[in-house]
């Protein structure tokens, strides 16, 4: 057989995923964004083919800090940076230390590693909504605690307000370090024994060999793990939506916000020209991740 | 190969006919979980069969969760498949219109406008004209604990000002947060709590020609310091700043609050969650100008791109026959009919239903606009920090104002988008 005729018949094989792809993924991502540039709303959503082009206004409009939903997009923004500045570096944090603990040999290592993915494994919509009784101001333990060691004197609203975006950080953090765990272990695992003995017969403490054995051989991988966290972290979704509902006011993120100005308020042509900087943002993110990944191997 | 001809030429076939089942005679419903699934759908299936029978139009119905169920009409509304006839809450009924994907309809091929409770049929409406069928209907009144009313020594209120008066001699006998449960800032129907109080005391939401935001006026203010007064003296508790509106109720259906507004559906929760509750209903209280109360429940519309649409309008006819309606209404989803000859069945002369009844005839609708979710969003967002001003000690007399003249300004700016 030609390769020419092998790579027809490649291409029949292949055919019917492009298919999908294409109506799938490729066609509605393009619509989509071209739904960021017409005036498409509850006026005229069921002439869609009809709503006029208005080019960037969707954009001057999400992005004024003159107008409601501008304003509220941007703090959508800033909160999903905020709370990506949180959580990510203390998952990872938290990820390290367990790590280098299920590093070495002990007895019932294997069930241990198990077991701490339990969180990760555990399904958003379950655990978040344990989380949302476990901060519910009358009956939940968190309150129960605090009342209980003196530090609070009256149950603490916990899901409303100032204090919404801490209780989703404690419950996204619970359910996202298993993962930081699992990459940095596996890094671990990669580092070549003998460099910890050249370093130990150079006389390194074991702070030493952490600080210059462990950590920059994990750098690769921790960069790809932080980068990647980034990305998950822009579109936040599911802690929010469960933990703080539809509407998590001045605490939402850009996910629920467009979700609810584009699907409940009928504001398509925003909401896409929201998305799509979204998208953008993401993109640029993934884009970093590949350099990343390529200087790593050069590492 | 002959075989395989043959196979092919019953497979069109098949499919040729059942085509053509789906197609003409044969329409879609949509409609919400008003009743339980165990005695919902055998009464569907019965009322399916009965109409096929009598009209030879088959009937599929699929029940849509509440939560789901705008997502799904969005769809279907902006690419004219799936239901030809579907049940849509009142306040959602003009903002769908407006999308211009419903079917208008001339009422006087369903017994006329006034053959409907009034708000009813006002929330079909958009521009003047109707886009839906008034089905069944809701309101909200007070429930209050006889037991515990009988402790305290108190009497029902008759007044919003009576009611703090009441609600404190009940602080006294059971402690604080015991007198009243109210919805907080999860509540998806915060609006409809406050508007009451607010058209009690002589406000509204928008002036009179639905041109400007009207609730932050002087009576809007003070009936928004009478809701927030209620945590903020102790009525009720600190944690009803987070309540949404099921929280609320089952505050009142356990027994540990003496009130709470709730509407007729929550009859049903009260006999099944405890059912030895002495409670009763009485009328919201009045404010300084008048009695008032929220009118909801649900109408039924036509997709305008329907194939279907006699089908549709015979199987709305249908459902809201006395006899269909009345059972419908009285046996499953424990809400009232929206239709007033219903009224005639001697049920609604009895016990709490008499009270809901009348509470229902001056019930009010919310204006039928298009940017109305864009509204009700504005308020509720000001609202929702104004409790947790509350909630959080922050609350200061200036507080209300502040957040409702913001919420005016957004509800401006979403008016002028009206179009």
């Amino acid at each position: 057989m030609s390769s020419q005729a092998r790579g027809r018949r490649a291409f029949k094989f292949i055919l019917p995923a492009l298919l999908c792809m294409l109506f799938v993924h490729i066609i509605p991502i393009f619509w989509g964004a071209y739904i960021a540039f017409i005036d498409l709303d509850i006026y005229t959503i069921t002439r869609w083919m009809q709503a006029p082009f208005v080019g960037l206004r969707n954009f001057f409009t999400v992005f004024s800090p003159a107008t409601d939903v501008g304003v509220r997009y941007l703090r959508s923004i800033w909160n999903v940076v905020y709370f990506g500045l949180i959580t990510i570096p203390a998952g990872y944090f938290i990820g390290l230390l367990v790590a280098l603990l299920l590093n070495r040999k002990f007895f019932g290592r294997t069930l241990v590693r198990g077991l701490i993915l339990l969180p990760y494994i555990t399904p958003d919509s379950v655990a978040y909504n344990v989380w949302r009784f476990i901060f519910q101001a009358r009956i939940g333990i968190v309150n129960k605690y605090l009342l209980a060691l003196g530090l609070i004197e009256e149950p603490i609203i916990w899901l409303v307000g100032d204090r919404a975006i801490y209780a989703v950080m404690i419950a996204s953090v619970w359910k996202g370090w298993p993962f930081a765990c699992l990459v940095l272990l596996a890094g671990l695992q990669s580092i070549p024994q003998e460099l910890y003995e050249a370093a130990k017969i150079d006389g390194a403490s074991s702070f030493g060999l952490f600080r210059f054995v462990t950590f920059p051989m994990l750098r690769p991988v921790s960069a790809t793990l932080l980068l990647l966290s980034a990305i998950w972290n822009f579109h936040a979704f599911n802690q929010f939506y469960i933990l703080l509902g539809a509407d998590p006011g001045k605490t939402h993120v850009p996910s629920t916000f467009i979700l609810q100005e584009a699907f409940t308020n009928f504001h398509f042509g925003q909401g896409a020209a929201m998305s799509v900087f979204l998208t953008v943002v993401v993109l640029l993110m993934t884009v970093a991740i590949l350099r990343v990944r390529r200087r790593g191997e050069e590492w | 190969m002959r075989k395989s001809w043959v196979l092919v030429v019953v497979f069109l076939w098949a499919v040729l006919t059942s085509v053509t089942a789906l197609g003409k005679g044969t329409i879609t419903f949509w409609l919400m979980p008003n009743a339980p699934d165990e005695t919902h759908i055998p009464w569907l299936e019965e009322k399916a069969k009965e109409f096929e029978a009598q009209t030879g139009y088959k009937v599929n119905f699929e029940v849509i969760g509440w939560g789901e169920a705008w997502q799904k009409i969005s769809v279907a509304l902006a690419s004219q498949t799936g239901p030809d006839v579907f049940q849509v809450g009142t306040t959602w009924n003009p903002q769908f219109a407006a999308t211009g994907g419903l079917e208008r309809l001339d009422l006087a091929e369903f017994g006329g406008a006034e053959a409907f409770m009034k708000a009813n049929y006002i929330s079909t409406t958009y521009k003047g004209e109707s886009y839906g069928v008034p089905w069944f209907a809701e309101t909200r009144c007070l429930f209050y604990n006889k037991d515990m009313f009988a402790k305290a020594g108190v009497q029902p209120p008759a007044t919003y000002d009576e009611l703090k008066v009441v609600g404190k001699k009940i602080v006294e006998t059971f402690g604080e947060g015991s007198a009243i449960a109210i919805a907080g800032t999860n509540a998806w129907d915060l609006l409809h709590n406050w508007a009451i109080v607010l058209w009690a005391y002589g406000g509204d939401l928008l002036t009179p020609d639905n041109e400007q935001a009207a609730f932050n006026g002087e009576a809007g203010v003070t009936a928004m310091k009478w809701y927030a007064s209620l945590i903020l003296d102790g009525l009720a508790a600190k944690a009803c700043a987070e309540y949404n509106q099921p929280q609320a109720d089952a505050a009142f259906i356990n027994g540990n609050v003496a009130m709470c507004f709730m509407g007729p559906w929550n009859i049903a929760g009260i006999e099944q969650e405890n059912p030895d509750l002495p409670y009763d209903v009485v009328e919201p209280p009045a404010g300084p100008v008048k009695r008032a109360s929220f009118s909801g429940g649900s109408n039924l519309v036509i997709l305008k791109g329907s194939p279907n649409k006699e089908a549709a309008k015979e199987w709305i006819k249908f459902l809201l026959s006395k006899e269909n309606l009345v059972d419908y209404t009285k046996n499953l989803s424990h809400m009232l009919p929206a239709k007033i000859e219903a009224f005639e069945d001697p049920y609604y002369n009895t016990g709490v239903w008499q009270v809901f009844k009348k509470t229902l005839g001056y019930a009010t609708a919310y204006p039928p606009l298009a940017v109305w979710g864009d509204i009700e969003n504005a308020v509720v967002r000001e609202f929702r920090n104004i409790l947790t001003a509350v909630a959080s000690g922050h609350y200061s007399e200036d507080t209300v104002r502040l957040y409702l003249d913001k919420a005016a300004e957004k509800v401006n700016e979403a008016l002028a988008r009206e179009r």
